[in-house]
C-alpha cells in the first residue's frame, strides 16, 4: 500500500466533512465554468468571424445611412468580389411587444451570396427571392414567437412608423456559431418603396455594405481602399473587417468582462479558503496521530504527502462532480435559454473545452495550494509535543 | 436558560483559522453582492436621474428612443402650445427640442478602439428647461456657433474632448470644447452638448428634431398636456413623463447587472454556506465533551441548538461586515459601459446605500444561519452521557 492511497483513504474517516467539501468545490467549478462561458460566449462571435469579410458604414455613426450607389461603386474595388447593402429595420411584435430581434431590409439574393452561413432551404431561397412581401427568420426566432413558413405577420416599425405586413417565406439556421438566429430580413424593395421611407428621407439610402473579399490576408488593406475612394464625399465611411467590428462592439463592454474575469476568480479564492479549511481541521485532528508516525520512523514529506494527496483528490473528486453537473446545467439549461432568448447578445452559449480544461487543472492546483500551509505544518511537527497533544 | 453568548464568541477565537478562512469565504460573497447591487443602483440612479416629473418628454409614436425617433419643426411650436406648459414671465412657454445622434470617436488610452458618444443637438433656451445642468468649467458654447460642451464623464476619455480641444463631427466640421457641464451624476454627463443647427447640418437631419421637452407647469398637469398630445392623432406623438421615460432606458441594463450579480452570488452563496457548514460541523464534534457537560449541567437542547446558531451567525457576520466595508472602496471605481438602450458608452459609479450595505451584511448572517442549522441540530441531539464518555 503505497503513501497516496493512504492519503486519499483518510478521506473516509470524516465522511461528512468529504461529502461537503466535495459539493463545495463542485458549485465552485460549476459557477466558475458558467463564468467562463459567459466570457467566451461574448467573444465567440469576434472568433467565429468570418475574415474575408468587410463592412463599411458611415463614418461618423452608425445610425446614419450611405448613399445606394456606394454599394456598386464597392464591388468595383479590387479584390471585393461581392457586396451588399442592408437597412436597419427597428420592427417590432406587436404581439410580443417586450422581445427584442434584429430587423432590415437586404437584397434576398446578395445578402445570402455574402453571408453564405446563413443557410435556407431551396425551395424557401426561390419563395423569399419571387415574394416582395417575403421575410426570412432565424429558427431561434421563428420558435420564440411561433412563426411558420407561411404565416402573414404584421410587424410595428418603430423607425419607420405604422403595420408592416410580411409572409415569412423561409426559416434560416446557421452554419457557423456566429449568426444571430433572431434576426428578420425581408426585401429592401419593399421597404425602399414605402411611403415611410420615403418620409424618413430613407429612400436610395442603406445603412451599411458588406463586402466579400477574394483575400482575408488583405482585409486592411482593402477596408482602407474603400475608405479612400469616398474620402473627398460628402459622406465618408468607415470600414473595417468583421472581425474588427465584432472585438470593437466588445471593447464597449469591456468593463462588464473585465468584472466577471475577476469574480471567476474570486470564486477560486472561496474554493481555496473551504479547502484549506477542511484540510486544516483534519491536520488538527490527527496531530496526536502524525506523532505517532513521526515516532514509527516516517519522514516529515511523508506526512505533507498525507496531507496533499488527501486534498488534491478531494478538490479533484469535486472537480470532475463539478464538470459533471455543469455540462447538463449550461449545455441544456441556461445555454439553450440564452441562445433562444437573448441570442442577439449569445448566438452561441456553449461549454469551450479549453475552459474545463482549466478547471480541472485549477481545481488539481488549488488543491495543492489550500494544503500547503497545513501540510508544511504538519511536516514542521515536534514528536514529543505531537504526542502529547490530545484529541 | 440560554448558554451565555460570550461562550460561543470565545470558542471562535479559540480556532482562529478555521474562523478566519470561513469568515473571509462569506465576506468576498458579501462583497460580491453588494458590489453588484451597487452597481445596478448606479446605473439606474445615473440614467433615472435625467428624468424628472415636473417634465414632459414627446417622441414620434412607436420609438423607444430619442434615437429612432423624429419630429418635423412646424410640430414643436404645438406642442410648446399645449395646455400644461409653464411659460416665463414673459409668457413664453419652456420647452426644448433637442437632436441626437451617436458618433464613434477614438478612446484616449485604448489605441485603435473607438466608441459610440451621444452628441445632444440643444436649443438656446436648454439651460431653462434642465436646471440642474451647470457648466463647471470653461464657458457655456454660444448658440449659433461650432462651440460645444461636454459632460464631465466624458472629458478627456475621448479624442478631442479635453478642454480647450477640438474634434471632428464630420470631416472637415470640427468643433470646439469650451465647457465642461455636470448634472448631478445623470447620464446628461456622458454626452456632448452642440447647438441644434451645427448637428441638424452636419447630419443632414434637416429640421427635424429627436425629442421635445417641456417644463410642466406642476406635475399633476401632465394629465392635461399628454392628453393635448395624443388626442391628435395625425401628430402620431407620444408623450412621457420624463421620469418614466428614463427609467425605461435604464431598464435593460441596470436588469442585466443586477441579475447577473444576483445568479452569481446565488452560486457563491451555496459554496460559502457549505463552507460553514463544514466549519460548524468540526466545531460540533470538537467540543462534543463541552456540549455533553453543558446538557449535564442542565441546559436544554433548544439552547444548545440556539447557541450554535448564535455561534455561526455570529462567524457570518463577521464576514459578512468584512466583505460589506471592502465593498464601500467600490465607490472609487468608475464603471464604464454601454448602454443597451442607445447603444452609447456611459461611466456609471458604484452606488451604496444603507439598505444595500445592510441588506448584503444581513444575506451573509443569512448563510450563517442556514449553514450552521444541520451542525447545530447535530450538537443538540447529542446525548449528555455518550458525548461525555468521548
Amino acid at each position: 500500500m503505497n503513501i497516496g492511497l493512504v492519503a486519499v483513504r483518510n478521506l473516509g474517516r470524516n465522511k461528512l466533512r468529504t461529502v461537503l467539501t466535495m459539493v463545495g468545490v463542485s458549485v465552485a467549478i460549476v459557477t466558475f465554468i458558467l463564468l467562463r462561458t459567459v466570457l467566451s460566449a461574448w467573444t465567440v462571435a469576434a472568433d467565429h468571424a468570418a475574415k474575408d469579410r468587410v463592412g463599411t458604414r458611415h463614418k461618423v455613426s452608425f445610425i446614419m445611412t450611405l448613399p445606394k450607389r456606394y454599394l456598386q461603386e464597392i464591388r468595383e474595388i479590387p479584390g471585393v468580389k461581392s457586396a451588399a447593402g442592408a437597412n436597419w429595420f427597428g420592427g417590432k411584435d406587436p404581439k410580443h411587444d417586450s422581445e427584442f430581434f434584429a430587423s432590415f431590409a437586404v437584397d434576398p439574393k446578395q445578402y445570402l451570396e455574402v453571408y453564405d452561413e446563413i443557410v435556407v432551404p431551396e425551395d424557401q431561397r426561390e419563395s423569399w427571392f419571387g415574394n416582395r412581401q417575403g421575410a426570412v427568420v432565424g429558427d431561434a426566432l421563428a420558435k420564440k414567437l411561433g412563426w411558420k413558413v407561411g404565416d402573414r405577420v404584421t410587424l410595428l416599425g418603430t423607425i419607420f412608423p405604422g403595420d408592416w405586413e410580411f409572409v415569412i417565406s423561409g426559416i434560416y439556421t446557421a452554419s457557423r456559431k456566429s449568426v444571430d438566429r433572431s434576426s428578420f430580413m425581408f426585401h429592401y424593395d419593399y421597404f425602399n418603396d414605402s411611403p415611410q421611407a420615403a418620409a424618413a428621407n430613407a429612400r436610395d439610402q442603406i445603412g451599411w455594405v458588406v463586402s466579400r473579399i477574394d483575400d482575408p490576408g488583405r482585409a486592411a488593406e482593402i477596408s482602407q481602399a474603400i475608405d479612400a475612394r469616398f474620402d473627398e464625399r460628402d459622406i465618408q465611411t468607415l470600414s473595417m473587417s468583421e472581425r474588427a467590428m465584432n472585438t470593437s462592439f466588445i471593447g464597449m463592454i469591456s468593463a462588464v468582462l473585465k468584472a466577471v474575469d475577476a469574480v471567476s476568480l474570486v470564486i477560486l479564492a472561496i474554493m481555496v479558503l473551504i479547502l484549506g479549511n477542511t484540510v486544516a481541521m483534519g491536520v488538527r485532528e490527527r496531530t496526536h496521530e502524525y506523532g505517532v508516525l513521526r515516532a514509527i520512523g516516517f519522514l516529515p514529506k511523508h506526512l505533507a504527502v498525507f496531507v496533499l494527496g488527501e486534498a488534491v483528490a478531494v478538490s479533484v473528486a469535486g472537480g470532475v462532480l463539478g464538470i459533471m453537473i455543469a455540462y447538463p446545467f449550461v449545455q441544456e439549461g441556461v445555454g439553450r435559454y440564452l441562445e433562444e432568448n437573448m441570442g442577439a447578445f449569445f448566438p452561441f452559449f456553449r461549454i469551450d473545452p479549453v475552459t474545463v480544461v482549466w478547471a480541472m487543472v485549477l481545481a488539481a492546483l488549488l488543491g495543492v495550494v489550500a494544503a500547503a500551509l497545513p501540510a508544511y505544518n504538519a511536516s514542521r511537527l515536534n514528536v514529543i509535543d505531537a504526542l502529547r497533544r490530545v484529541g | 436558560m440560554l448558554i451565555p453568548l460570550s461562550y460561543n464568541v470565545r470558542s471562535l477565537f479559540v480556532r482562529k483559522a478555521t474562523t478566519i478562512a470561513t469568515a473571509l469565504g462569506i465576506g468576498l460573497v458579501v462583497f460580491v453582492l453588494s458590489s453588484a447591487l451597487m452597481l445596478g443602483q448606479g446605473i439606474k440612479n445615473t440614467l433615472v436621474s435625467n428624468g424628472s416629473d415636473g417634465r414632459a418628454i414627446v417622441l414620434r409614436r412607436g420609438s423607444d428612443t430619442e434615437m429612432a425617433s423624429g419630429i418635423d419643426s412646424n410640430v414643436v411650436s404645438l406642442l410648446m402650445a399645449a395646455p400644461g406648459v409653464k411659460k416665463d414671465a414673459q409668457g413664453q412657454p419652456i420647452g426644448t427640442a433637442d437632436v441626437v445622434i451617436v458618433a464613434a470617436l477614438d478612446k484616449v488610452g485604448e489605441a485603435g478602439h473607438v466608441s459610440n458618444i451621444l452628441v445632444r443637438g440643444v436649443q438656446s433656451g436648454v439651460m431653462r428647461v434642465r436646471p440642474e445642468v451647470r457648466v463647471i468649467e470653461g464657458r457655456p458654447a454660444r448658440p449659433g456657433t461650432d462651440e460645444v460642451i461636454v459632460g464631465r464623464g466624458i472629458r478627456g476619455r475621448f479624442k478631442g474632448t479635453e478642454l480647450g480641444s477640438s474634434f471632428d463631427l464630420k470631416k472637415n466640421r470640427s468643433v470646439t470644447v469650451v465647457g465642461v457641464f455636470e448634472s448631478g451624476g445623470s447620464s446628461f454627463e456622458s454626452e456632448v452638448w452642440a447647438d441644434i443647427d451645427t448637428v441638424r447640418t452636419s447630419f443632414g437631419r434637416g429640421s427635424s428634431s429627436s425629442s421635445v421637452t417641456v417644463l410642466l407647469e406642476s406635475p399633476a398637469a401632465y394629465d392635461s398636456f399628454a392628453a393635448y398630445v395624443e388626442n391628435d392623432k395625425q401628430l402620431g406623438l407620444e408623450p412621457s413623463k420624463e421620469s418614466v421615460y428614463y427609467d425605461k432606458q435604464s431598464e435593460g441594463t441596470s436588469l442585466f447587472i443586477t441579475s447577473l450579480g444576483a445568479i452569481i452570488a446565488f452560486f457563491f452563496s451555496v459554496g460559502a454556506m457549505i463552507g460553514a457548514m463544514i466549519t460548524m460541523y468540526g466545531a460540533v464534534a470538537q467540543r462534543s465533551k463541552e456540549v455533553g457537560t453543558l446538557r449535564a449541567l442542565g441546559f436544554s437542547r433548544g439552547a444548545v441548538l440556539l447557541s450554535f446558531l448564535f455561534e455561526s451567525s455570529v462567524l457570518a457576520l463577521i464576514g459578512g461586515i468584512i466583505g460589506g466595508l471592502a465593498s464601500m472602496g467600490m465607490t472609487a471605481v468608475e464603471f464604464s459601459m454601454m448602454n443597451f438602450a442607445t447603444w452609447q458608452e456611459i461611466s456609471f459609479s458604484f452606488d451604496p446605500s444603507p439598505a444595500i450595505i445592510f441588506g448584503s451584511i444581513a444575506a451573509g448572517g443569512v448563510m450563517g444561519v442556514l449553514g450552521g442549522f444541520f451542525p447545530a441540530v447535530r450538537a443538540a441531539r447529542l446525548s449528555p452521557i455518550e458525548a461525555m464518555r468521548g
